[in-house]
Parts: C-alpha cells; sequence; structure tokens
C-alpha cells in the first residue's frame, strides 16, 4: 500500500508525524516530508493512525 | 421503504433546559438512533461517532451552505470559508489558515506561554478567583489583542462579539434575535476596518499588508479578521474552563497530569472530547443520503451533534469518564475534514501553556458551584469559583 499526501490540503498540525514518527516528519518549515510512502506489513497500524488523525483529512492509504 | 424505520423525537436542542445540560438529551437521542428527525426544531440531528465524522468528511452531501440554524445567518454567511463548499472554499481556507497554522504560530509560542505562566503565578497568589473572568478568558483575550493587534476601544468589545457570533448560529428564538445587533456590529466594524488601525508588526497588519500586495483580495482582510475574533474566542474560554473545572472535580486525574507532564496534549484532548465546545453544527443536504438506513433527502438540514458523538460508546470505552491518559486524538470537538477548526493550532498553544502553567506551580484546584453560559451555540462555563489553589 502506499500513503498519499494531498498536499494543499495539508496544514501542518503535525499531528501524523506523532502517530508515525517513522514514515513522515516535519520539516523546519513546517512542510510534511513523507520518509517511506510505501507501506509495508510492519507499518501498516502507524500508516493507518496517521491518516485517522489528520484532522484535514490530507493524508491516504491507497 | 425507509420511513417506518425513522426515529422522531420532540426534544427541542435550543431550550433553555437543554443548553444547560445537553448530555442526557445526547445519550437519549444517540440510544434511540444515529439519524433522528427532531420534530421541534426541523431538523435531522446525528448523534453517533462514525456517521458524525463521515457526514463531516462528505461535503458533497452535506453542503455549509446552512451551517447556521436560521437563514438569514445563512445568508450573512454567503461567501465565508465557513459556509462555503469547494471550488470556493479551498481558498478562502488557504487565505484564513495562512497564519493560523503551527509553523506560522511558532514564533508565538514563548510569548503565550509567558502570559500563561504571569497569569496563574499572580492567581497563586491570590489563591482564590473566578476561572473563567481571570484566566479562560483572560489569556484568549490577550493573545487575540497581540495577535490581531488591536487598539483602543475595541478590545473592550471582542468578548461580546465573540460570544454574539455563536449565539446567532441557533435557529431564530430569542437569544439569536438579541445577538443580531451585537453580531453586525463585529461585522461593520471588520468590514470598515483599515490596516492601519492595527498595531503595527501585529499578525492583522500583516494580513492586511498582504491584501495591499494583491497576495489575498481585497475584502478577505477584513473577513479573516472577522473570523478571528467571532471564532477564536468562546471556543478557547471554554476549553481552558473545561479543563480547570475536570481537573478540581477529578483530583486524582490532575495528579496523574501532574506526575508526567508529557500528557498535555493527552489531557487536553480529553478535555476537548469530554465536553465539546458547540453543540450543534448544521449542514444543508444536497443529494438524498442513506444513514444507517435512514434516507435524509435533499434539501433538509443536518444538525451535527458533535458532543453526542464524543460520548459513543462504540467509538470510546467508558466514554463518561474523565480521563487524562486516554488521548483521543480522534475527537469531534474540532470538526473533521475541510472545515475543521482553522485556529486548532492556536487553541493548542493557549492551552498548552495554561495546562503547563498549571501544573508547575498548583499542586491542587478546589471549586465551588459552576455557572453555566447559555448560548445557542458555544458550550461553556460563565464563572467558576476557584476556593483554593494550592502552590506546588
Amino acid at each position: 500500500m502506499k500513503i498519499i499526501l494531498d498536499r494543499p490540503r495539508c496544514e501542518g498540525h503535525g499531528l501524523c508525524e506523532e502517530a508515525a514518527p517513522r514514515l513522515m516528519h516535519l520539516d523546519d518549515e513546517g512542510e510534511l516530508i513523507l520518509d517511506i510512502e510505501d507501506i509495508t506489513e510492519n507499518d501498516l497500524d502507524s500508516a493507518k493512525a496517521s491518516v485517522r488523525v489528520c484532522p484535514v483529512a490530507a493524508l491516504r492509504l491507497e | 421503504m425507509t420511513s417506518a424505520t425513522i426515529a422522531t423525537s420532540d426534544i427541542d436542542l435550543w431550550s433553555d433546559e437543554t443548553l444547560a445540560n445537553p448530555y442526557p438529551v445526547f445519550a437519549e437521542l444517540r440510544e434511540q438512533a444515529s439519524v433522528v428527525r427532531l420534530s421541534t426544531n426541523g431538523v435531522w440531528a446525528l448523534t453517533r461517532y462514525d456517521p458524525i465524522r463521515d457526514a463531516l468528511a462528505n461535503w458533497q452531501a452535506f453542503s455549509s451552505n446552512s451551517v447556521a440554524f436560521n437563514d438569514a445567518m445563512n445568508g450573512a454567511l454567503v461567501g465565508t470559508t465557513m459556509a462555503a463548499d469547494p471550488p470556493v472554499h479551498t481558498g478562502l481556507r488557504a487565505a484564513l489558515t495562512e497564519n493560523l497554522s503551527p509553523r506560522a504560530l511558532r514564533g508565538l509560542k514563548s510569548s503565550i506561554d509567558e502570559k500563561a505562566d504571569v497569569l496563574v503565578a499572580n492567581l497563586v497568589e491570590r489563591g482564590s478567583f473566578d476561572a473563567m473572568d481571570d484566566l479562560a478568558r483572560a489569556l484568549p483575550l490577550q493573545v487575540v489583542i497581540d495577535l490581531i493587534g488591536l487598539q483602543g476601544d475595541v478590545r473592550d468589545k471582542v468578548l461580546g462579539w465573540g460570544e454574539a457570533a455563536f449565539n446567532v448560529l441557533g435557529p431564530m428564538n430569542q437569544r439569536t434575535a438579541e445577538n443580531f445587533p451585537i453580531a453586525g456590529e463585529l461585522f461593520q466594524w471588520a468590514s470598515t476596518l483599515q490596516g492601519s488601525e492595527l498595531t503595527e508588526g501585529s499578525m492583522g497588519r500583516a494580513i492586511f499588508d498582504a491584501a495591499d500586495r494583491g497576495d489575498i483580495g481585497a475584502s478577505n482582510a477584513g473577513q479573516i479578521i472577522h473570523q478571528y475574533v467571532a471564532a477564536g474566542m468562546d471556543t478557547t474560554i471554554a476549553a481552558i474552563g473545561n479543563a480547570i473545572a475536570q481537573f478540581a472535580a477529578h483530583p486524582d486525574q490532575y495528579e496523574i497530569l501532574r506526575q508526567d507532564p508529557s500528557l498535555i496534549p493527552s489531557a487536553f484532548n480529553e478535555v476537548l472530547r469530554y465536553e465539546a465546545l458547540m453543540l450543534a453544527e448544521g449542514r444543508l443536504v444536497k443529494e438524498d443520503t442513506e444513514v444507517d438506513g435512514t434516507l435524509i433527502p435533499a434539501g433538509d438540514q443536518l444538525a451535527i451533534l458533535f458532543g453526542a458523538g464524543n460520548r459513543d460508546p462504540r467509538h470510546y470505552d467508558d466514554p463518561d469518564a474523565f480521563l487524562v491518559q486516554r488521548n483521543p486524538v480522534d475527537h469531534l470537538t474540532f470538526g473533521y475534514g475541510i472545515h475543521s477548526c482553522a485556529g486548532q493550532g492556536l487553541a493548542r498553544l493557549e492551552a498548552f501553556a495554561v495546562l503547563s502553567a498549571l501544573v508547575r506551580r498548583v499542586s491542587k484546584i478546589t471549586v465551588g458551584e459552576p455557572v453555566r453560559k447559555v448560548n445557542n451555540t458555544s458550550q461553556s462555563l460563565d464563572h467558576l469559583p476557584v476556593l483554593e489553589f494550592v502552590a506546588a
């Protein structure tokens, strides 16, 4: 599965980073960087959690 | 046919009785069905967690064109971020959140932390005070005044304007009618405001500069300031007041937080879940939509009951318990999706500042009888007498 960011929607609230620190982080400018986009079984739970906590629904898993 | 299965209730969401304590009503409606036709109010209430979150995500079927519960207010809100759907909404939201995103707010953290710390330190000296006037209102008022760069008499008006802005979102009852002129005064002020009236170096001034440069539309600057004042005060005040009230009511939970201040974000999520800040928000049904077996026809009005969803036992275990370690990051109090609270980053900054000052400086909070503020939309305490505020 792949994690997909709708960048115009992202407002940088950073809740996803707390849910999935291995997969994504906010850079020094507060922009979200996806460090791992292709999600394996091991990261699936945290990937789902990051999608779940995004307050503006800017992340999805496909 | 689904008509045979329609759940109905004659409960009035906006009666004084319901507004004073909506949780028994929420529980009754939620157990009745996930969609309940409220015959007195002429709306469909959404009462359970999953359908509420799905509806908030589904702007195509559930439009924000009737976010308020009276036609006059919905008319006044046409063209604003709150009431627009995509594609119009997208640009308005970007202009509104440009200065409210966590990255834009980073520079404010230390000054907000300091403001909260000074307030709390002074209150520890006093020992007894009103948590609403002296802390819950004092901090957001200072923050908004500095942020927008308000000067002069207008600073004494913003609290009343904020309250009125939430009252007029309700149905056309007496509270709405009485508050229309006050909300209108805020609208008038914001729409004729000039950047030069705001403190140099303030975010408010920067928004007008952006309009002068053509980065945002000429009318956007006043509209953005309007939304900061209208939406940013009552809710933050309510959240800070609720935090103090719950810590006083649950001293064991406050002690857990004091022992581990890294729980502050979790505890604040729980404060927000435990008591939603808005009674309801409206949506206009744009296409016939079935929700849990009930057909909601196009053209009808929806009432999203955030607080009912936040206490849904189908989603949260033991939902009526206040637990600072629960960390319910997916609570519904800030909404969800494209209209989710634009000011949530600022709300977190202010609340975290208050909570960290509290756990550092105060070992025990004892309060007297709280008095609720009756408002058509915002759910807040009006007064919360603090009897003991024991220094840590």
